[in-house]
């Protein structure tokens, strides 16, 4: 289940598109299985770069094809089929619902289907140092606290790819490495990929490649 | 959990919720009421429609016996040469005297002195296989005169007694004594139909001739009446003989046939009206689904892009809506029977004795109603998610 950019250039980013980037304009394959970190300062089009992944958007030129497939060919159903469980997403704005808990996010997302058990979801949230909050309506919890639990979220199903999108904006280092801990565990897991987008570059993070948008 | 989140701040559609009771309603009510008064009186009807009954315009000439009001052959012989004519017979007459009384335990002795008729049976149009007599069968079928049941019903009402609809009053055995003065015969009698056109009982042909020649007293009756059978789309011309001649047809039917529209007329506007407040009423909840979709946009938006199907979401909307219009619905259905009941009553203590059977038709409608809602409902769902899926 291979991702492939090819020539691609979002139509925003036109005007301000990196020469030197190795997924705009340019021929990309990302190989099932395997893990990327790419790093971007703002503005290059990271947020883009997920939202044509998760199908938000089409304003752009080239060929985006997943798993062999033109993305702008896909129906509604090949999306839904797409997002859940094959690929995961952490969103840079999270995408949370402030109005429900922490249990009811969790409950929500494990009611999609998975092999993830509410204790075990339980177990990383603790891990990550928010299982008190478990209770806590989301809205009110700090924006650190709202991304792990945007990252457990992401880990739930058994996906084939993770895309994370600046998961780590609002985290200290220590919670940084437990949460890229948990990423690496759960992907070996599922004998997946993922795809990490990043601001500054993280070389103290394993991946396969590094790669600059 | 995902209602929880779709749902939680949704203020109730009240005044829809009213309007599409109060339009389902009153539609149920129009379309079960047109479709009945429509059908009051086809079934028990015994004349064909292009069949009436002529008789002389009685005067005071006549009243002194100045005039004939009976008819003869060459009155006959100049009816059947006007093309407007299909068909001349006359109504035979009995010429002995004639009784008729309840025979039936559950109802008290009710005995009166009748008058039978009868006519040739091309001229009826009889549904039931009882409408046959032979010499030698002690029961004889009859039609019996509208008038008269509401005559009975009133002494019912006096006696403390139930009145009886037509439908019961079919299943009563009466018994009919004909005599001459010098012999006399019973015989077991029971309804088959009812007549609005006639003033007597109508009896088989078969049974008349042969008691007015046992037990007639007279050598001929007199005609006094003619079924007339008119040829479609010509009864101007028939008209136009019968003024010129003294010849009048009853005038019950035309008068029932112009209730009967105007009473339709007015049904028919109520159901327009009951119409345009549903279709009104459901644009409301169609806007209130739009509101729904709108104030939900971020909560959508994040469950379509966490990987929850467009189907679900749309599935979730539908659901919530068909079930509040299925309550409506049935809210509305239990209405239209309370409503109808009462009307029945009124009609019933009045001497209209319509159909009071639910009628499956309104049922019909019902489903058509929340058919068409569900799928105004799924394509507006399917329209507002599919917006937010690409936003």
């Amino acid at each position: 289940m291979n991702i492939f950019f090819k020539q691609i250039i979002p139509h925003p980013l036109k005007e301000t598109i990196n020469p030197k980037s190795d997924i705009w304009n340019t021929n990309c394959e990302f190989n099932f299985g395997k893990s990327y970190i790419i790093n971007a300062t703002s503005g290059k089009g990271k947020t883009t770069f997920t939202h044509l992944l998760c199908g938000f958007r089409n304003d752009f030129s080239g060929t985006l094809e997943i798993n062999g497939k033109d993305a702008k060919s896909f129906t509604f159903q090949d999306w839904s089929d797409w997002r859940f469980p094959k690929a995961s997403f952490v969103f840079q704005d999270l995408q949370l619902f402030p109005q429900l808990s922490v249990e009811e996010n969790i409950k929500l997302h494990l009611k999609l289907g998975t092999n993830v058990s509410l204790e075990k979801a339980k177990s990383w949230l603790a891990f990550l140092g928010i299982g008190e909050k478990w209770q806590q309506k989301c809205g009110t919890l700090s924006m650190g606290q709202q991304q792990r639990l945007a990252i457990v979220r992401a880990l739930l199903p058994s996906y084939k790819w993770l895309i994370l999108d600046e998961p780590f904006s609002h985290l200290d280092k220590e919670n940084t490495l437990k949460a890229m801990q948990l990423i690496q565990e759960r992907t070996e897991e599922n004998k997946a990929g993922f795809i990490l987008l990043a601001l500054d570059p993280q070389p103290e993070f394993q991946a396969n490649f590094h790669l600059q948008l | 959990m995902l209602k929880k989140l779709l749902f939680q701040t949704s203020k109730t559609p009240w005044i829809a919720y009213f309007g599409t009771w109060v339009g389902l309603s009153f539609l149920f009510l129009a379309v079960h009421f047109l479709l009945r008064l429509n059908s009051y009186g086809n079934d028990s009807e015994t004349l064909k429609s292009n069949v009436m009954i002529l008789q002389k315009k009685v005067g005071s000439s006549a009243t002194l016996q100045i005039a004939k009001t009976d008819f003869d052959e060459t009155d006959l012989e100049l009816l059947r040469e006007i093309s407007a004519v299909e068909a001349v017979e006359p109504v035979i007459n009995n010429n002995f005297r004639v009784w008729l009384e309840t025979n039936d335990r559950m109802l008290p002795v009710f005995k009166t002195d009748v008058f039978l008729q009868a006519v040739p049976s091309n001229f009826l149009d009889i549904q039931s296989p009882d409408w046959q007599w032979k010499i030698g069968d002690k029961k004889v079928p009859i039609i019996m005169p509208r008038d008269f049941l509401v005559m009975m019903n009133t002494f019912l009402s006096s006696s403390g007694m139930p009145q009886i609809s037509d439908e019961l009053a079919m299943q009563v055995n009466f018994k009919i004594r004909v005599s001459n003065g010098n012999q006399q015969t019973w015989y077991d009698a029971k309804i088959v139909g009812f007549t609005n056109e006639l003033a007597a009982l109508l009896v088989p042909k078969t049974f008349m001739d042969a008691t007015n020649e046992q037990y007639g007293q007279v050598q001929k009756t007199k005609i006094t009446q003619l079924m007339v059978a008119s040829k479609k789309g010509k009864f101007g011309e028939l008209e136009k003989y019968m003024n010129e001649n003294g010849l009048e047809a009853k005038k019950a039917q035309v008068l029932i046939g112009r209730l009967k529209s105007i009473v339709s007329t007015l049904l028919l506007l109520i159901f327009a009206i009951s119409l345009i407040a549903l279709v009104n009423a459901i644009f409301v909840m169609v806007q209130y689904l739009q509101l729904l979709l709108s104030r939900n946009a971020y909560n959508l938006k994040v469950l379509l892009r966490t990987g929850h199907p467009h189907t679900t979401l749309i599935r979730i909307f539908v659901t919530h809506l068909f079930v509040q219009f299925s309550i409506l619905s049935l809210l509305a259905l239990f209405t239209y029977f309370g409503i109808k009941i009462l009307i029945d009553t009124i009609f019933h203590q009045g001497g209209i004795y319509i159909n009071t059977d639910l009628s499956w038709e309104t049922f019909v409608v019902a489903f058509v109603i929340l058919a068409f809602f569900t799928l105004a409902v799924f394509l507006t769902a399917r329209k507002g998610i599919r917006q937010l899926f690409h936003s």
